[in-house]
């Protein structure tokens, strides 16, 4: 706790603003904070597996047999374990626990384009102006950013992991460069494999980085303020060093890192490859307190080839995201851990073929998507909403990318309705429309 | 020059909407006491103020731009017919019912009898429900030509100074047409400018523990009064004691003439050594060579700071940092607007500084750049910023160092401005016409021209009407027909008489280089945001046009005051001040600094991709260079919108990556290294006088000396020896703060 209150005094003092504006402006932030509307539940940590490109719903979670071949594709549906609950052929792993997690076909948007989609989904903000479909935007603080910003990690463990590399709109946009994702850009799959700063160099062993530590206190004679009421930014600092310390140093911090640990047939069942491991990791990760962690899987854009694509990619992707599911759900640990597969939308129904291209594909859809959503205390087994009979738009259970980011802030323990305070003092509502998805909670 | 600080971003919608306190227990209706008068409300006059009063038209309530479950009001107030329609035209007229008044959306939510998302608003027993009901029974009446309008507001009684933890009552007064004036202070809206130093609640004061000063202000119906006030403690300081302060520079004199005002002593004077490494990061974003410290050390010289600070602004990386620090403001995302455009901007930016391009025309040739833009770096800007309203916003807020944004919208919330004075500004970038390659990003690869049109306009959003260029004060200047109305701006501008642009440019250099602007953040000049010091605000503006704009004049005579060169070390009356210049403000150094000053304390430079190696960080061109260490330290995003946030905290990312990048790592231990080449050095003492130069930019005192080289026991392998301490003095504050 005193660490926060002291970061947050370094802030100010740095930012140059009033001091006394800025403790005015937090308390305002935690009187909102502190309305006791969150349940009393143990707030739930969350993986989100983020398809970027806008995986297609038809080939994934929303078959539709039914509907003229040029729409249905070149895939099949499978039964799961739920009577009545399809999802694609090639999720078979998937399909064996479908009672542990849900289906929501029925969250849709009007943002179709990458830019625009992905802030939608990754913030529940819909884009301020409109953007491009290459921009790379932010307006608003995203979901990691912000449970990072609400809720702290043990050992001196950040919030909010991005694996391999930051999400578009992943970032903290007002909440500062503080609770911007910690990006763990290594391979994890790789026999080397290593995170970033956190751990010692290679060829710097304890005993010297111990010598090291020491020798930074001997040569640290710069004075600090010895007046409680002026705000020395080199105090933030000083807690900078103790908390990085903490995390280089703490052997739980430290073990959540060591993917080597884990038994081979782990390792094997999630999958030996790049997206596999970060499942793994973001497995450990949670297991070790950190809020939320990001897996950027990218790569879903198929306007064309989407069932060479698919037939390759969909295989190992059910491995993994089954494995994580029930690896969870064996240790105890999916009761308060969500894991969430999505992307910015689905995919158009009419299958098309690019100029110059000459294997089909499906273009970006923003009418109707699938969500895969398990854990945090929801009940599985279930399909919310549906899409018409050819996929093209959600018409039972309507929802809006509002009512998925609220269930998400829900079970993270955080309001969604609360408002925050901008550092130039607009206030702005965290999620328009607070309602989660009833049948999630 | 450049304060891009965590709360000052270009293009922001800035609404300010915090810490208004507004009136919720009723308030005294504007017209009529006695519901039994006889008397008709009016929309304008009477139900307005109380939807603003109760917060109903409010940014988190049906103020937001889409409303709130379906219920729509403008801001604030600003637009009364869509209000009216809102309430009495649209939702099947069952907002307000006038066959059954009490059962009317409007009252039964706000009074909590059907569930309302913003609780209760109102009960039954205030005054202003009786208005309300009033109101509705009597035809729900609008204004007419013959009613009376709002003329002003002020606040009674006149400001005046208060002590410290005293309460004090204002009232607010609204004046009409008909010359009756009325007490609104219950249904006003209050601001403090620092709550902190008095905090203010529907017209009661409190002014706290601290001295200081305050700008109270109040907002009704869109109209704005100010009342500024200073907190003051008994003087214990005796006269004499600032008399006989030493002062450099009519700088000083002002500082300290607000000091006394204040009674506060200001921080001594900083010592040769600190000062000698602010300077140079401060004026050209490096560190001092360890022969320039040894110089500046022996000289013995009775002047000899103000010849080095000539010295350090003629130095050629001047230019480099002063174009970095704009290139946050103007520097576009590449993958938007082209690489050749954005690296063409920089170009022009860097040449600018080179040549030290006076401010008033570095203005000039920014805001009226015509032709190619792979010619002419500055069009850069108009293909960045397409549409006038968007040049509009950024203008405004660089170079009158208003916000305007807020007008562009709605009325502003603080401010006396509104969409007819946005749009009227945004009418002279109504004529840029360009042909050649559009944006297409993500590649924009063309050549785009930009050249003055004979026709083009800009009209009112809500009235549809063609608004003439109008600037914000003044007369609008005559253009003449087939020239560049821009021209008419920039001279309205850069003219003697313009009360913003010299303040606000001369407030941004200030701030760059104290840490701290007069006004801060430095484009919020407004009137809730007062200068901390208005007589040295003025003075520094007079200054900067007296000498024609340069920029290196201005800054020496910045550096050269006495209250530059303070220690950031407070003292017992000092203690408490932060924003009256009593003592230097520690800062980290920005990204880019950091990297180059770690490259030239290992002696390894950082490497970039696509540059030439040896580039300075703050020579990149662009901010898409990937750099771990630049991500940590913070710098723009071009992705983000708005783009120019740069943060000046320190976190535990930049301390990790300091502790254990293997970036780092290798430059410490590289074979061309600064540590391969100290530890062959000898003797021990003098290469610990070499590492401290470098890198502190001072001698190592004589305990420094024996503790470290007691340090060789545990650590007898020399090369080791040398890198640890390398290591452990970039990871210190003393390295990573400018002091």
């Amino acid at each position: 706790m005193q660490r926060r209150t002291y970061l947050k005094l370094g802030l100010a003092g740095l930012a140059g603003g009033s001091f006394l504006d800025l403790l005015a402006l937090r308390k305002a932030n935690a009187e909102q904070a502190g309305d006791g509307s969150s349940s009393k539940k143990k707030p739930s940590n969350c993986i989100l597996i983020w398809m970027d490109g806008g995986p297609t719903h038809f080939e994934t979670f929303d078959p539709k047999p039914d509907a003229p071949s040029e729409i249905r594709g070149d895939f099949q549906p499978i039964s799961t374990n739920v009577p009545g609950i399809h999802i694609c052929e090639h999720l078979p792993k998937l399909a064996a626990i479908a009672d542990k997690y849900s289906i929501i076909r029925s969250v849709c948007h009007n943002q179709g384009n990458h830019g625009a989609g992905n802030h939608y989904m990754m913030t529940g903000a819909p884009p301020r102006i409109p953007v491009g479909c290459g921009a790379f935007v932010s307006f608003h603080p995203s979901l990691g950013s912000v449970a990072a910003y609400e809720r702290e990690a043990p050992h001196g463990l950040p919030g909010y992991f991005t694996m391999p590399s930051m999400s578009r709109s992943g970032g903290p946009n007002f909440l500062g460069a503080k609770y911007a994702p910690f990006i763990i850009n290594n391979d994890p799959n790789n026999k080397n494999f290593r995170v970033r700063d956190v751990e010692l160099p290679v060829g710097l062993d304890q005993e010297r980085f111990t010598s090291r530590r020491d020798l930074r206190k001997t040569v640290d004679r710069m004075s600090r303020f010895e007046f409680a009421e002026s705000i020395d930014p080199v105090s933030a600092y000083d807690d900078n060093y103790a908390q990085g310390y903490d995390l280089v140093q703490t052997p739980e911090a430290q073990r959540a890192f060591d993917i080597g640990s884990e038994p081979e047939t782990t390792r094997e069942a999630y999958g030996r490859n790049a997206f596999g491991q970060r499942a793994l990791l973001a497995r450990r990760l949670v297991e070790a307190g950190v809020p939320f962690v990001t897996i950027y899987d990218g790569g879903w854009d198929h306007h064309s080839d989407l069932f060479g694509a698919l037939q390759k990619r969909l295989p190992t992707w059910d491995q993994t995201v089954a494995t994580l599911i029930n690896d969870l759900d064996q240790r105890g640990l999916l009761e308060t851990t969500m894991v969430i597969a999505l992307g910015e939308f689905g995919r158009t129904p009419k299958i098309s073929t690019l100029a110059g291209q000459t294997k089909p594909g499906r273009d970006h859809w923003a009418n109707a998507m699938s969500i895969l959503f398990a854990g945090g205390g929801s009940r599985g087994g279930q399909v919310i909403g549906a899409t018409d009979r050819q996929g093209y738009a959600a018409v039972e259970r309507v929802l809006s990318p509002e009512n998925y980011v609220s269930t998400v802030y829900r079970k993270l323990g955080i309001d969604p309705g609360k408002i925050y305070h901008t550092p130039a003092g607009r206030p702005t509502h965290l999620v328009s429309d607070a309602t989660p998805i009833s049948e999630l909670m | 020059m450049i304060k891009a600080s965590n709360n000052t971003t270009v293009g922001a919608c800035v609404c300010v909407g915090f810490l208004i306190f507004v009136s919720a227990t009723g308030g005294n209706r504007a017209f009529g006491a006695d519901p039994n008068s006889g008397y008709v409300p009016k929309f304008e006059l009477d139900i307005q103020p109380i939807l603003t009063a109760r917060g109903c038209n409010s940014g988190p309530c049906h103020g937001k731009s889409r409303g709130q479950n379906g219920f729509s009001l403008s801001l604030f107030g600003f637009d009364s017919n869509m209000d009216f329609d809102a309430l009495v035209k649209n939702a099947r007229g069952r907002r307000v019912s006038i066959a059954a008044p009490t059962d009317s959306l409007l009252l039964t939510k706000a009074t909590g009898k059907e569930p309302h998302g913003g609780g209760i608003r109102l009960k039954e027993e205030d005054e202003d429900y009786a208005t309300l009901i009033q109101w509705i029974k009597t035809g729900l009446q609008r204004t007419t030509a013959s009613d009376p309008t709002l003329a002003g507001i002020r606040f009674e009684p006149d400001p005046r100074n208060l002590s410290t933890n005293e309460d004090a009552e204002v009232r607010v007064l609204a004046t009409y047409s008909d010359g009756v004036e009325r007490d609104v202070t219950g249904v006003s809206s209050f601001q403090s400018s620092d709550p902190g130093i008095v905090s203010v609640k529907s017209g009661a004061l409190r002014s706290g523990p601290y001295a200081g000063e305050a700008t109270i202000m109040a907002r009704y119906m869109g109209r704005i009064a100010t009342w500024s006030t200073a907190v003051l403690k008994a003087k214990s300081i005796p006269a004499t004691a600032f008399d006989e302060l030493p002062r450099n520079n009519w700088i000083d004199d002002l500082v300290i003439d607000k000091l006394q005002s204040l009674d506060v002593m200001p921080s001594e004077l900083s010592t040769d050594t600190v000062f000698l490494r602010r300077l140079f990061l401060d004026a050209i974003g490096r560190l001092p060579t360890p022969d320039e410290v040894a110089e500046f050390l022996a000289d013995e010289r009775s002047d000899k700071r103000v010849r080095w600070i000539d010295r350090v602004l003629d130095q050629p990386e001047y230019a480099d940092f002063w174009a970095n620090k704009w290139a946050d403001l103007l520097r576009p995302n590449p993958y938007r607007v082209g690489i050749k455009a954005t690296y063409s901007l920089d170009h022009w930016l860097r040449q600018s500084f080179r040549k030290n391009l006076p401010h008033d025309q570095f203005v000039r040739e920014l805001l009226t750049a015509q032709g190619s833009t792979w010619r002419n770096g500055a069009t850069t800007f108009f293909r960045d910023r397409r549409e006038p309203d968007e040049i509009t916003t950024v203008v405004s807020q660089l170079f009158l160092g208003v916000r305007l944004e807020c007008a562009k919208c709605h009325q502003h919330p603080f401010e006396v401005y509104g969409q007819s004075d946005f749009y009227g500004l945004a009418s002279y970038f109504a004529k840029i016409g360009h042909k050649g390659v559009g944006l297409s990003p993500p590649i924009s690869g063309g050549e785009e021209i930009f050249f003055v049109k004979d026709k083009g306009e800009v009209k009112h959003p809500l009235t549809q009407q063609i608004l003439a260029p109008k600037p914000l004060t003044g007369p609008s200047p005559a253009i003449q027909d087939g020239t560049d109305p821009r021209i008419a701006l920039v001279d309205w501008l850069l003219s003697p008489e313009n009360p913003y642009f010299a303040k606000a440019a001369v407030n941004r250099l200030w701030a760059e280089v104290m840490g701290l602007g007069i006004v801060d953040p430095v484009d919020d000049f407004r009137a809730t945001n007062p200068p901390s010091n208005v007589p040295l605000l003025n003075r520094l503006a007079d200054h900067y046009r007296s000498v024609g704009f340069d920029n290196k004049q201005m800054l020496k005579v910045i550096f050269s005051s006495r209250t530059y060169q303070l220690s950031s070390l407070p003292n017992a009356s000092n203690a408490h001040d932060s924003r009256n210049f009593s003592r230097h403000q520690r800062r980290r150094m920005r990204a880019e600094v950091m990297s180059d000053a770690l490259s030239d304390a290992t002696g390894v430079p950082t490497t970039f991709s696509g540059v030439p190696y040896g580039t300075r960080a703050v020579q990149l061109w662009t901010y898409r260079v990937d750099s771990e260490l630049l991500d940590a330290f913070s710098r723009p995003d071009a992705n983000q919108d708005p783009p120019c946030e740069r943060t000046s905290d320190t976190t535990m990312s930049q301390s990790l990556h300091l502790m254990n990048s293997s970036q780092i790592q290798a430059r410490l231990t590289a074979e061309d290294s600064n540590c391969a080449k100290w530890a062959l050095d000898s003797p021990s003492e003098v290469v610990l006088r070499k590492i401290y130069f470098q890198i502190y930019s001072r001698a190592p005192s004589d305990d420094e000396i024996k503790t470290l080289l007691a340090e060789q026991k545990h650590q007898p392998d020399r090369r080791r020896w040398v890198e640890d301490i390398v290591w452990a003095m970039i990871n210190s504050p003393e390295f990573t703060f400018i002091d």
